[in-house]
């Protein structure tokens, strides 16, 4: 009988004990700077080195160039980029291998769609994804 | 003349207390399970055969999922066990945080057990306090590694991240925070006599039994073997902390819920001295070659994971993927006891002796 | 009032009042039901670091359950193919009838009654074990083994510990000699009995807990064991009419653990100002939280250990009581 009195006397005290959950999705919840969220790129920045479809682990991003408009200039620039967000496991290891800071992480998470091809993120709407912007991108 | 019949219940894949999609053919004759049958693969992925197209670095997001409670120490076997081919040394400012990160994840990963048991058992409260020290957990890991629980912290060579400003201090503060409400648990179950009668001699084995069928960590300390891969064959940096090694001497559930909860007291004794310790400047990642790749050979190494022995073994043929990777998932040895323990159990009992075993199905499955 | 009409020939009009004031008493009930699911919640949350319902019905959340019954309504009414229909359709309402009808011997206050007959307690016990008729029916025409299981668990565990519940109550019929609940209060005018009754109070509480199938009782429908138990292939209303059987017999194990051991309606001394109505809810709420109290804090208990606790430590510190309490009461009456 005693543990059960102990157990009571436990779960009385914590009546009034301050609260723990979140407001969310009401207040936005409070992320730390480092949080992996969806990517944001920087067509501007890209050169094209393909580094990040090569160490992608489940081969969600998809990418082609094209030839500098400006014949004077060397190297190629961006024309299509998609992620796959139906499988992106936003594992950090695209903007960790990108030499020039194209693409970076965001705090952004919500990814709820109706359609699963709403999912099939491009170019577009990747470079307007440039809220929440992560600080802090190489350790 | 009464004639009973037998009767073939199938517990799961969607039960709610089989923690994920486990599934239990059990024969029963009224509440007494006469036979019962483990089905598992509902959450197998194939990550052995997927690590063979992949590279090392690439492999790491993949041993998150597999104990996805504890997922450092998972991250760790592998860069463990690359590092160990390739014989690369790892700077202390790395090997610290990689110890702290552990025994975080180890601390949350009995919090989870021990919230979860208990709501197998039929307490809602004790799953919701759990969370509630598991959240700050998960918070502090969350500011360090960027998630909340598929880290993909640890590289080869060291960690991705250096420790945030702030960071250590919070988790020296979080130490004595969570030996009080340790406290706390204990007044709300630990002496209870309901839990006592649930759990006291519920699903015993004997030490033979339990290296008969290789059980490791809480599952296999829990019967009288001294056997903690930190002390045994320390990796890392283990051999420069001291703590004990919790054993009881009973085998049954009981004797399982006291070496876990006293599991955490020694990770917060060992979290303590590695904060203590922790080095004030210093690189956290080796020199290692932009593009990993393991010495033509083998190699198997275990460390010591909050659900038993988590091994790896890499054969590799000089590539940049290895030719064949294996984990050694202890959740998935631990369970091979299931039908012997069930046998001429209780149904209610069912619950309670699963529950003491400590799955995670992401690990049994792979 | 009530009395004169029950005396009376029957007609069409006593009917009709009846039927007006039965409504009236399920529309009292649906109300306490609404906010002590409601209550249940937030007291459950609070104690558990949460806020508990908060959406709907403004910051207190007042319309959850509102809402949740709504829902209820609209949802498809299930039934497996391979359930016997008939059986199937009829176990709630075998079920939720007794639970409301065992509300019409309660002695709100000395006024506020339905019918005062001379058993009642008698009448309240009896009928109350219709409801397990109820449950087995629902375990066995759903065509279900987690249902069969938990129905065959229901089935044992409210019988066995209907006994201790009666016995316990034994000891208070003999110190007031009568069955009537309006006497029983009335014996209570100056000394409640869970003083004079204090052993035959804890195995009233614990075998009460057990009879709502409440935790650490809660065998039937243990959701970590037996998913959902006897109701685990009803949807919609029919579950629902399992849920509402289940708080309105709440309501009533509440009001009569208020009318045997804590005095009615009686007011605590030199209180007497306040209405006994607000006395009555007032104890019964602190029964109710009581209820929800334990709920929050215990674990389950196991169905082997639940049948050893009822036959063997409950029964016997029942008779127990009975015999202490005869023995006392001739020796006092001889002084």
């Amino acid at each position: 009988m005693l543990g059960l009195m102990k157990g009571l006397g436990y779960t009385m005290k914590n009546l009034t004990r301050k609260k723990v959950t979140y407001d969310y999705p009401n207040k936005p919840l409070p992320l730390p700077d480092r949080f992996r969220g969806i990517q944001k790129f920087y067509p501007e920045k890209c050169i094209v080195c393909n580094q990040c479809v090569n160490i992608c682990p489940t081969d969600c991003i998809q990418l082609t160039g094209k030839k500098h408009p400006d014949p004077a200039k060397k190297g190629k620039i961006i024309d299509t980029y998609d992620i796959n967000f139906e499988i992106c496991i936003l594992c950090d290891l695209c903007t960790e291998v990108c030499p020039t800071e194209a693409i970076i992480m965001t705090n952004n998470f919500e990814l709820a769609e109706y359609s699963r091809d709403e999912l099939f993120k491009n170019l577009e709407w990747l470079d307007e994804n440039d809220d929440n912007i992560r600080k802090e991108n190489k350790a | 003349m009464i004639r009973t019949e037998e009767m073939l219940l199938n517990v799961g894949p969607q039960h709610p207390s089989t923690h994920g999609v486990f599934r239990l053919v059990v024969k029963i004759d009224g509440e007494i399970i006469k036979e019962a049958t483990p089905v598992i693969g509902y959450l197998h992925r194939g990550t052995e055969k997927l690590a063979e197209d992949l590279q090392y670095t690439q492999i790491i997001p993949y041993t998150d999922r597999l104990d996805y409670l504890a997922a450092m120490t998972n991250n760790y076997v592998l860069c463990h066990a690359v590092e160990t081919m390739m014989g690369i040394e790892i700077p202390e400012r790395a090997e610290y945080l990689r110890v702290i990160v552990m025994e975080l994840g180890r601390v949350a990963s009995h919090l989870v057990w021990w919230g979860t048991y208990l709501l197998d058992i039929g307490a809602t409260s004790p799953f919701l306090y759990a969370f509630r020290e598991r959240e700050m957990i998960i918070n502090m890991l969350n500011e360090l590694s960027g998630a909340r629980l598929t880290f993909n912290y640890m590289r080869v060579g060291g960690v991705k991240w250096d420790a945030p400003e702030g960071w250590i201090e919070k988790v020296r503060d979080f130490i004595p925070y969570m030996r009080e409400q340790l406290k706390g648990y204990h007044q709300l179950v630990t002496g209870n006599e309901i839990f006592l009668n649930r759990v006291k001699g519920i699903g015993a084995y004997t030490k033979e039994d339990a290296i008969n069928f290789s059980l490791s960590g809480a599952n296999l300390r829990c019967t009288g073997v001294k056997w903690d891969l930190r002390k045994n064959e320390p990796y890392s940096i283990y051999d420069r902390f001291d703590f004990d090694v919790p054993i009881r001497n009973d085998g049954d559930a009981w004797s399982r819920y006291h070496c876990r909860m006293e599991e955490i007291v020694e990770s917060l004794k060992i979290l303590e001295q590695a904060v203590e310790q922790f080095p004030q400047e210093g690189p956290i990642l080796a020199r290692v070659p932009k593009i990993i790749k393991a010495p033509k050979g083998e190699a198997f190494v275990r460390i010591e994971s909050p659900r038993g022995e988590i091994g790896c073994y890499i054969a590799s043929d000089g590539k940049k993927e290895p030719y064949r990777l294996k984990f050694r998932r202890p959740s998935f040895y631990n369970l091979q006891i299931l039908p012997k323990l069930l046998k001429g159990e209780n149904m209610a009992n069912l619950i309670a002796i699963l529950g003491a075993i400590d799955i995670v199905l992401g690990e049994v499955d792979g | 009032m009530i009395e004169e009409l029950l005396r009376s020939s029957p007609g069409l009009l006593n009917f009709a009042i009846f039927f007006l004031l039965a409504v009236l008493l399920l529309f009292v009930v649906l109300g306490f039901v609404t906010f002590g699911i409601l209550s249940e919640r937030k007291v459950m949350g609070f104690m558990q670091m949460r806020i508990g319902p908060n959406q709907v019905g403004g910051r207190w959340g007042l319309l959850q359950t509102v809402a949740d019954v709504l829902k209820l309504l609209i949802k498809e009414d299930t039934i497996p193919k391979a359930a016997d229909r008939p059986l199937y359709i009829i176990a709630p309402v075998i079920a939720f009838a007794p639970s409301f009808v065992v509300l019409a011997t309660m002695p709100f206050t000395d006024k506020l009654q339905f019918a005062d007959i001379g058993v009642g307690l008698l009448y309240y016990i009896a009928v109350s074990g219709i409801t397990t008729v109820g449950v087995v029916t629902a375990g066995w025409a759903s065509n279900n083994k987690y249902a069969l299981l938990g129905g065959m668990r229901a089935a044992a565990q409210m019988i066995s510990y209907e006994i201790p519940l009666v016995m316990s109550v034994v000891g208070i019929i003999l110190l007031t000699g009568s069955l009537n609940l309006n006497e029983i209060v009335a014996a209570q005018e100056d000394i409640w009995f869970i003083v004079l009754q204090p052993v035959a109070f804890i195995v009233f509480m614990i075998a009460s807990v057990a009879e709502l199938n409440r935790v650490p009782f809660d065998l039937p429908e243990a959701e970590s064991e037996l998913v959902a138990g006897y109701h685990v292939e009803y949807s919609g209303f029919r579950w629902a009419m399992f849920m509402l059987s289940e708080y309105v017999y709440m309501f009533a194990m509440a009001a009569l653990t208020t009318i045997l051991f804590l005095g009615g309606w009686h007011p605590l001394p030199f209180l007497g100002f306040i209405p006994a109505a607000v006395w009555f809810a007032l104890k019964f709420s602190i029964v109710i939280y009581f209820l929800i109290w334990i709920r929050v804090t215990l674990p389950r208990l196991r169905a082997d250990q639940l049948m050893e606790f009822g036959w063997k430590v409950l029964l016997p510190v029942a008779l127990a009581n009975i015999f202490v309490t005869a023995l006392l009461k001739e020796i006092f009456s001889l002084l």
